[in-house]
């Protein structure tokens, strides 16, 4: 049998930098592939090329064994490859079929839109989406409905392959299972699937074939029943990778460092009142829109708060920091869970990132001064392995993992003392993440108070000390030490449903 | 089966965007060379000494509106109508004896006070366009109703000729000022505190606010920067002439048409950020630098004042369009 589609030896530079030296790849008929591999590897290029957006690569491409021309997203679309991107390109105040049926010219040159809820229902059909009413605006939407409607407008133009970029990165536990189950299907019918993730379970889950990039080769095409999470990731690094999460310090210090108070923030039914201790990691656990997020961006003064007092026992401060100014003065850190947004400076270069937060300590009236702002620069990329030799370059050179760790690192600025992080490595590779984990301990024990929100399963129920659970704005538990599971924490952050779902689902700490 | 592959159109392309930039400025600096090469007195040094003398008004002005568009806050507006008032202020000082740093210490005053205001508006989430259109109009309407729209005049001697017409070795005052204020400018822009939060408010407003540089702040302090130069600039063209007018900034007076947008076409020419965050000062001053030798060069060829102002308008156009080619170009090796 001949593969369906086959790459062989693409490659692709930037410059002097070889983002691709010689990759392969085939893809057969009705087969899930994975691809995976370290931010840096090579992955975004090559699914860029693959979908037609980059021209400029070598390298033979064929489909059914003969050649075919690509280049363009034209000449993809017409070869039947699609590309459903992290960032949507829906548009929200339209309805779902008039978003499915965007830029498609065939038919008559009116439509009603109920011709066109009729023609999409098959494809939502076709998605998992065959409750949704297609008149529905898209803005009503969940994210990961979204992913799902986009993807439904993608298939409208019956491709073969299907890439799916990240499509789970944003999502939660519920619409990331309707993502998978989706791809499942599609598969079923006999199409092709490219799945990019850096999520282990769900790569073990539905993929048939994993093909592993390191350093812009492929080094591997692994079937995926043989692969288990220390071999995939050690594929992917090229070594044996240490423990992924940190030892966690014997007893924790059980004094309150912090004390928040009756807290009302958006999102939040009922006022939340917790402590932070110093040297502990507290984890906060909560799918998107459970509230958790909105506790950590309100202690910084990110969001407005609706009430409550953030008591610091040492200086005795009760208020609530009003803007992130404040909180900076009270030596409050916080990582907002989209580091483009408003965690780094993209264009800037990573030494002024780094000395943001805190241009005083860089300078005499006024005047900035190079050699503190240097040295500091230097000593925060020591600790965060960031290399000292790219300082001066943009950050957005970076990849992922090291953005998260510049925008991580920049908060030693400031000496913190309190430090929120929300999704501490949303969109990392697992290089990078086992790094930032180790980081975060090792600020812990240097005797800040650390808080982090995460909707990743894994590493809220690997890393911290103890975790408060929410469902829905409502605080639902707390769990310490060997009471923490990633079963307990996915029962308190989850509704109960009759059935319960599959116990595969649920990732193993590795 | 390699790059042919993906056809000959794609390989221009591809040439274009790694040379397209260089491939541009020389065939302007050709064309420019190849014009000031044929023209009479274009290379003299009496000439290169007026085309710098003509770039430092607008440059002083742009160099004030620099801060602005870097900091994010796109353009004011309403510089020629703050440079109105300002002008009107500085005159009706010297014609009522007040004397020179009289009369410069209200038009400062009035620029700081103005900028403030627009300032705060902006950084209150306004939109820059639309509060400093407003501006505009209020300013200039104040600044006519004040002069009951007439010349003021004071006659010579007085005692600010020497920043209007008075010269050190044969170089104009006005041009010295040019290249001070470009020069600490920039340095405020590179070594300052303040110069580091244009850029990183610039670069993105919301990591700025949460590493703790808020645009409000900055917003009332960049269109102070700006506002204080137009002010400075009407001084200079006041004493210059020994006389101010409401209109002296607007289209009917002056060489290239609107001051406003001969000020603006300075910052897009010199290359900077339209979005902030990446650009210079120095950028600006050399973009006026640039502009007053094409009008110059224009006036030189016989061209009517129509045919100079298309001229800015297609710098402006042209600079905008390389100037995201060859960022994107940049950005793309990342």
């Amino acid at each position: 049998m001949t593969a369906w589609l086959e790459l062989r030896g693409i490659k692709r530079s930037f410059g002097a930098i070889h983002a691709l030296q010689g990759v392969d790849l085939t893809v057969n008929h009705g087969e899930i592939i994975g691809l995976v591999g370290e931010n840096g590897a090579g992955k975004s290029t090559l699914v860029k090329i693959m979908s037609g957006f980059d021209a400029d690569f070598e390298g033979e491409f064929l489909v059914d064994g003969k050649p075919a021309k690509l280049g363009s997203p034209q000449n993809a679309n017409a070869i039947g490859i699609a590309i459903a991107q992290q960032e949507l390109s829906l548009i929200p105040t339209m309805t779902v079929a008039e978003n499915i049926f965007l830029g498609h010219n065939r038919g008559p040159g009116v439509c009603l839109l109920s011709t066109l809820a009729d023609l999409s229902r098959p494809l939502l059909e076709q998605v998992g989406l065959a409750n949704l009413s297609p008149t529905t605006p898209v803005r009503r939407l969940s994210i990961g409905e979204r992913h799902l409607v986009e993807v439904a407008r993608l298939i409208a133009h019956e491709p073969q392959l299907l890439i799916l970029d990240e499509p789970t990165a944003a999502l939660g536990e519920s619409d990331s299972r309707r993502i998978l189950a989706m791809a499942q299907h599609l598969k079923e019918q006999g199409k092709s699937i490219v799945y990019v993730s850096h999520r282990m379970n769900e790569i073990f889950k539905i993929t048939d074939r994993c093909a592993v990039l390191r350093d812009g080769r492929s080094e591997a095409t692994v079937p995926s029943r043989e692969l288990n999470t220390d071999k995939l990731v050690a594929l992917m690094l090229g070594r044996e990778l240490g423990a992924m999460f940190p030892e966690k310090p014997g007893a924790p210090n059980p004094v309150a460092r912090f004390k928040v108070e009756r807290l009302r923030a958006d999102r939040l039914q009922s006022p939340v009142s917790f402590e932070i201790r110093c040297g502990e990691i507290l984890g906060i656990a909560g799918q998107l829109g459970s509230g958790s997020g909105e506790i950590l961006a309100t202690l910084a003064g990110a969001r407005k708060a609706h009430g409550g007092a953030l008591y610091d026992m040492t200086t005795g401060k009760s208020r609530l920091p009003a803007s992130p100014r404040q909180a900076i003065r009270r030596k409050i850190a916080y990582c907002s869970p989209d580091r483009k947004h408003d965690g780094l400076f993209l264009g800037r270069p990573i030494m002024e990132n780094l000395s943001a937060p805190n241009l005083k300590k860089i300078s005499t009236m006024g005047l900035l001064r190079a050699p503190p702002e240097r040295g500091q620069a230097n000593d925060i990329a020591k600790t965060f392995t960031i290399d000292a030799g790219r300082l001066d370059q943009e950050a957005s050179v970076l990849s992922g993992g090291n953005q998260q760790k510049v925008a991580l690192g920049k908060w030693l600025s400031i000496e913190p003392e309190l430090i929120l992080v929300d999704e501490p490595t949303r969109g990392v590779d697992v290089g990078a993440r086992a790094e930032i984990y180790a980081k975060i301990r090792a600020l812990a024990n240097q005797g800040a108070a650390v808080v982090i929100a995460s909707t990743d399963l894994l590493e809220i129920s690997n890393l911290p000390d103890r975790v408060i659970t929410f469902f829905k704005g409502v605080r639902t538990g707390e769990l310490a030490g060997g009471e923490i599971t990633s079963d307990g924490i996915l029962r308190l952050i989850t509704n109960p449903e009759p059935t319960g779902f599959g116990a595969s689902a649920i990732p193993q700490a590795s | 089966m390699n790059t042919a592959l993906a056809g000959g159109g794609v390989d221009a392309r591809g040439f274009m965007q790694r040379h397209g930039v260089k491939v541009f400025v020389a065939a302007v600096v050709l064309l420019f060379v190849y014009f000031a090469a044929t023209t009479p007195n274009y290379l003299t040094l009496f000439n290169v000494k007026t085309i710098i003398r003509d770039a430092a008004l607008v440059g002083i002005m742009g160099i004030g509106l620099t801060f602005v568009t870097l900091s994010g806050n796109f353009f004011l507006l309403s510089m020629k109508e703050t440079a109105a008032l300002c002008i009107i202020a500085f005159a009706l000082g010297m014609a009522n004896d007040y004397g020179f740093v009289i009369s410069l210490a209200g038009a400062l005053a009035i620029a700081v006070f103005t900028g403030a205001i627009q300032g705060a508006l902006i950084g209150i989430g306004g939109n820059p366009i639309v509060v400093t259109l407003g501006a505009a109009g209020i300013l200039y309407g104040v600044a006519s109703w004040w002069s009951d729209n007439l010349v003021i005049s004071y006659p010579r001697p007085h005692d600010a000729e020497w920043l209007g017409t008075g010269s050190v070795l044969g170089v104009p005052n006005i041009t010295i000022a040019f290249i001070v204020i470009a020069v600490i400018a920039e340095l405020a822009l590179r070594k300052t505190v303040f110069g580091r939060q244009v850029y990183l408010i610039g670069a993105n407003r919301s990591t700025g606010k949460a590493t703790g540089h808020e645009n409000l702040s900055m917003a009332i302090k960049v269109c102070i920067v700006a506002s204080v130069c137009c002010a400075f600039v009407a001084v200079a063209f006041s004493a210059q002439l020994s006389s101010a007018q409401a209109n002296y900034f607007s289209s009917e007076f002056g060489s290239s048409g609107d001051f406003t947008i001969l000020v603006i076409a300075t910052v897009m020419v010199g290359g900077n950020s339209i979005m902030g965050g990446y650009g210079s000062t120095l950028r600006t001053s050399l973009g006026a630098i640039f502009i007053s030798s094409v009008d110059n060069l224009m006036v030189l060829k016989g061209f009517a004042s129509g045919a100079r102002v298309l001229s800015v308008g297609l710098m402006i156009v042209f600079s905008i369009i390389a100037f995201a080619y060859l960022r994107r170009g940049r950005r793309s090796e990342g």
